[in-house]
């Protein structure tokens, strides 16, 4: 069995930290999978190694079966695997609508010397692209503040932007870094809506979430880890019950305020 | 909405172009010496706008644009004077020169962090200038440079006026400001934008940093060639004191005092640097005095440059 997204043996270290180690899971397509685990546990890290941002010291990433091992992060994002920050990186200077424009980029068929020149071919496209955005926009109801500098607008508003970002693009896997943070508990109930809307328009969905009315009420996997090493599996209530993953969250003594 | 609709953004092209347009009328009124002047405006401002595609846009401080302002130079004064090539025959090959130059220097530069890569370029545009005093070959003429450059013939008329000369850097430099004003609108300009606000974002989204990088380094070299064509025609001899460090400088603060990725921001710092100095004649030795005055309070003051790029001018 091979899962659209595939962790063989994933491991990296930075000096002395082996901040992931050995890791294996496996990403169906059509499904909504979680990585949880408590603060440092390395699930960015996973993230950054999937997207091309680090190169693992160890073990492979197979996409549909290839291996994609640092693989630079412009190639990655090229097979449709998007992706969203922890802390949100939308570009300063740029409006909403730019900023969603910005997803399109590997589907301007443009060459460079089309676009200096302005010919007609290219006004085509942009125009084209231009609606794409668009529609994205309406969607998930972004288009009444797409003027707007996205770095001006709430935390809310910036996460579904960036969102926006990666689905303008059409991607077959979206990576979603901490989507709830710094929602409050009506943007997060939306956003359970809006994971459920990206799986039904046929992408898979990857994410990090520490709000476990989103993690619990979404995922159709669940993957624990903790150190760096995957500590159980399964589904939301398997996991939920699971003893290690208990004592990960809620610690011996004096590590409960870790759980947080 | 998409920015390049909207009627702002038209009306401030429509001035734009009756200002170019009006420019063809200067020699009508003005003296030779001043059309000369609108002529080195002219091609400075082409040079100026071809270091903002690096430095504006892309946000890369290179810190050596006259070696390729000088390559374009060199090439038309060599191909002309040895070779005996009409001048718009020499256009090519100093475009690609300059712009293969480009793209090789950055190909090693590109990973370095900005302050590594303006030493770096810093760096370049010393060998570059020890290279022509050095006369390589026999066909740079050394510190004396290369004199008696051919004015440029239009189906066999020679353009030997100085109004002739200023109606052929205005027509270039209308199409260079065509050819900026596109790349605001096109995917590689803004991918170099994605580049220069965060550059992890965007080649998550796909952008290949190192091939526009190197793009971007190949235009603005190729445009700052072409640049040096016009250059070598109209003072019709180079040396290498024209390409020193310091035209390197004046060009790194045009675009920085004018405002990076601005078209209208650059066109004023070059009239700052090459026409205002022309107006205070007697004051003329204290333009660098007061330009580093201008740049200091500009970056004190504005730091976004004195007629910043609008935000969502996409």
């Amino acid at each position: 069995m091979s899962g659209l997204l595939e962790l063989r043996g994933l491991g990296i270290s930075f000096g002395g930290l082996r901040a992931v180690d050995d890791l294996n899971m496996s990403v169906e397509e059509g499904q909504i999978v979680a990585l949880i685990g408590p603060n440092g546990a390395g699930k960015t890290t996973v993230f950054n190694m999937i997207t091309g941002v680090y190169k693992p010291t160890d073990g492979q990433v197979l996409w549909q079966g290839r291996d994609i091992t640092g693989a630079s992060p412009h190639r990655v994002a090229a097979l449709g695997i998007r992706r969203t920050f922890q802390k949100i990186r939308l570009f300063p200077q740029m409006s909403v609508f730019e900023n969603v424009r910005a997803g399109c980029h590997l589907q301007a068929r443009q060459h460079w010397w089309q676009g200096l020149v302005g010919t007609r071919a290219q006004r085509r496209e942009e125009a084209a692209l231009a609606e794409r955005t668009h529609a994205v926009l309406r969607r998930l109801g972004l288009h009444k503040v797409a003027d707007e500098r996205a770095v001006s607008l709430s935390y809310g508003v910036q996460r579904r932007v960036e969102l926006a970002r990666t689905l303008v693009a059409e991607p077959k896997l979206v990576i979603l870094d901490e989507p709830a943070a710094g929602q409050n508990e009506a943007e997060s109930a939306e956003l359970n809506d809006t994971i459920f809307a990206i799986r039904d328009s046929g992408v898979t969905v990857l994410l990090v979430e520490h709000d476990m009315n989103v993690v619990m009420n979404v995922t159709d996997h669940i993957v624990v880890i903790n150190f760096g090493r995957k500590i159980a599996e399964g589904s939301a209530e398997a996991v939920r019950t699971d003893p290690a993953v208990v004592e990960a969250y809620l610690g011996r003594d004096d590590e409960a305020e870790d759980a947080a | 909405m998409d920015a390049a609709k909207k009627p702002v953004t038209r009306r401030n092209e429509a001035i734009g172009i009756a200002l170019w347009a009006a420019g063809f009328a200067i020699p009508a009124f003005a003296s030779s010496s001043w059309v000369a002047i609108a002529a080195m405006f002219a091609i400075f401002a082409i040079t100026a706008l071809s270091e903002d595609v690096i430095l504006g846009r892309g946000g890369m401080f290179d810190m050596g644009h006259a070696v390729y302002f000088g390559i374009g130079a060199y090439t038309t004064a060599i191909l002309n004077t040895e070779l005996g090539v009409p001048i718009f025959l020499t256009v090519p090959a100093a475009v690609l020169l300059a712009a293969g130059t480009g793209t090789l220097l950055a190909a090693p530069l590109i990973r370095l962090r900005g302050d590594y890569l303006l030493v770096a370029t810093i760096g370049f545009n010393a060998i570059f200038v020890l290279a022509m005093q050095n006369n390589p070959g026999g066909i740079t003429g050394g510190s004396d440079g290369i004199t008696g450059i051919e004015a440029p013939s239009l189906f066999g008329i020679p353009l030997f006026s100085q109004s002739a000369m200023f109606w052929l850097d205005w027509v270039v430099l209308g199409l260079v400001l065509f050819l900026m004003r596109n790349l605001d609108r096109c995917e590689f300009g803004r991918a170099l934008r994605y580049l220069k606000q965060d550059e992890l974002a965007a080649t998550t989204l796909g952008v290949d940093a190192r091939a526009v990088k190197t793009l971007a380094f190949a235009v603005g070299a190729g445009l700052a060639g072409l640049a040096g064509t016009l250059f070598a025609v109209q003072l019709s001899t180079v040396s290498p004191s024209s390409f020193v460090f310091t035209e390197s400088v004046t060009l790194f603060a045009i675009v920085i005092v004018g405002g990076p990725g601005s078209i209208p921001g650059v066109l004023l710092g070059t009239a700052l640097m090459f026409v205002v100095p022309e107006i205070f004649r007697d004051f003329a030795q204290y333009r660098y005095f007061v330009f580093g005055i201008a740049m200091i309070a500009v970056m004190v003051l504005r730091p976004q440059g004195l007629w910043p790029r609008r935000r969502n001018g996409l």
